[in-house]
């Protein structure tokens, strides 16, 4: 017997996941094309002009809130929820997880450390509920939200926000500074699709995310105690080294373009200081952010494409779990990883 | 479902907890709403003649931009946060692309003999099209 790859998500967390990723998506489409209208002027016009856009953020904003307070409720009154409070806490071996991934990208280790690992394989008892990656974007994304969430809450009104500061200069300001608090958040999430979206193993997406933990059998039938993950034993994608080098620079022009993007580019209608258009809004940068906004719309078509994975994986099931119909007295239909009744009983 | 004796046992979510949690979510974000709006002043009260600035008059806070020495410093703040996160970010980029070429490299590559592989979703290791899904 030997473990089969499985994800940590339950039903409801990857339930939860997709619309968080949804409704983050549309607030950066809305937030960032007000903030980088230069260089996103079609987002902005495509949704409906300054109004349009707003009433959009707006709506998803009220909804953000609304997922993030569910989330955290869920995580107190359940005991699933608090049982998973120690496991979420940074600990050495997340240092050694990060050291090890460096270790191993110079060729010094021979696989990632258990708490780096995404394909887990056969040795998917050993990893973590979270990685490191996996526990920095709960703390930053966590901390992201809360602040994104109040401080987009005190700019709701705009006679409100006039009304807190001394000029409408000084609002403006306030309004940038819930922007450049989005961009980290915005850069996370690009590496975040990048990260779940280009592992060979996985590519085009890691369905962990989307497929919960309960629909996935966790043993293989071979009976050896493999030594490796066993990722040497699948095949690559025809398509993945052309793909992954170019979403791979993708994210990368992304990320650099929206953080120049952010400094210079940083208010509107009027920069903190006043420089009106100020900055390098020049072809590239222009360039840059829009290729950033197409790594996130590849990030939301494979959310997508997760759940639709998900339900042909449901129907799957649901077809091989039914008894036996063999009206013609055939043999039931059988999948070569699916485990039968009676294996999986006696491992149990 | 008739048959799950595969399937893991897993600690979900209890429906009380998720049904709760779905109602205190909702009227939060409800009451963060409310509270927002509130926010809301007449106009009649907003930028009239401004006496008290120097040089004021209609308009004039524009002129004077962000008078706000704590807001200049949240700003500034949060400028060198976005490129320290920034450049930490890139790094992890580039780690995990690096990474993801290593881990490529242990794998088999497409076309090669596949008698012995298997595929990552569990399923028939033959069906290249049924690994990942990513049939094209």
């Amino acid at each position: 017997m030997s473990n089969l790859d499985h994800g940590k998500f339950t039903r409801v967390t990857t339930l939860f996941h997709s619309l968080l990723g949804l409704d983050v998506f549309l607030l950066f489409f809305t937030g960032y094309a007000i903030m980088f209208n230069d260089e996103l002027w079609w987002m902005l016009t495509l949704m409906g002009g300054a109004s349009g856009v707003t009433a959009i953020h707006r709506i998803t904003g009220i909804g953000l809130i609304a997922l993030v307070v569910f989330w955290i409720t869920l995580q107190i009154i359940s005991s699933t929820g608090r049982s998973n409070f120690s496991k979420i806490l940074p600990a050495k071996d997340d240092i050694d997880a990060f050291i090890q991934d460096i270790q191993f990208v110079l060729g010094r280790a021979d696989e990632r450390h258990p708490s780096a690992r995404q394909f887990a394989g056969y040795k998917a008892d050993e990893v973590p509920l979270l990685s490191y990656i996996g526990k920095g974007v709960v703390f930053i994304f966590s901390i992201e939200l809360t602040l994104l969430a109040i401080s987009g809450l005190l700019i709701w009104s705009k006679t409100g926000l006039a009304a807190m500061f001394q000029t409408k200069a000084a609002a403006m300001a306030f309004v940038t500074f819930h922007g450049l608090l989005g961009v980290i958040m915005l850069m996370g999430v690009m590496f975040h699709i990048f990260e779940h979206g280009m592992h060979p193993a996985f590519y085009p997406v890691e369905t962990k995310a989307f497929i919960p933990r309960s629909m996935v059998p966790e043993h293989h039938g071979d009976d050896e105690e493999p030594d490796t993950t066993g990722i040497e034993r699948l095949s690559l994608s025809p398509s993945w080294r052309t793909v992954s080098t170019i979403f791979g620079a993708m994210t990368v022009i992304g990320i650099v373009s929206v953080l120049i993007g952010s400094i210079f580019d940083e208010g509107y209608p009027v920069p903190r200081e006043l420089a009106i258009g100020g900055g390098p809004a020049s072809i590239l940068l222009t360039i840059g952010i829009n290729l950033g906004m197409i790594v996130l719309g590849v990030g939301l078509v494979l959310s997508m494409y997760g759940n639709v994975l998900r339900i042909r994986w449901e129907q799957q099931l649901e077809e091989e779990r039914e008894p036996p119909a063999a009206a013609d007295g055939g043999e039931p239909q059988t999948d070569g990883g699916q485990p039968n009744t009676d294996d999986a009983a006696s491992e149990n | 479902m008739t048959d799950r004796d595969d399937l893991p046992e897993v600690n979900g979510y209890s429906r009380v907890s998720v049904l709760i949690s779905t109602v205190v979510g909702l009227v939060v974000a409800g009451l963060a709403l409310f509270w927002a709006q509130g926010f809301r002043i007449g106009y009649e009260s907003l930028y009239r003649v401004n006496p008290s600035v120097e040089g004021g008059g209609i308009g004039s806070d524009w002129v004077f931009g962000n008078t706000i020495p704590a807001l200049d410093f949240l700003i500034a703040l949060i400028h060198a946060a976005d490129v320290i996160l920034g450049a930490f970010i890139l790094v992890m980029v580039f780690i995990h692309w690096a990474a993801f070429q290593r881990l490529a490299d242990q794998m088999r590559e497409p076309g090669e003999d596949v008698s012995e592989a298997v595929a990552a979703d569990g399923g028939s290791p033959n069906s290249g099209d049924r690994q990942g899904g990513d049939g094209a």
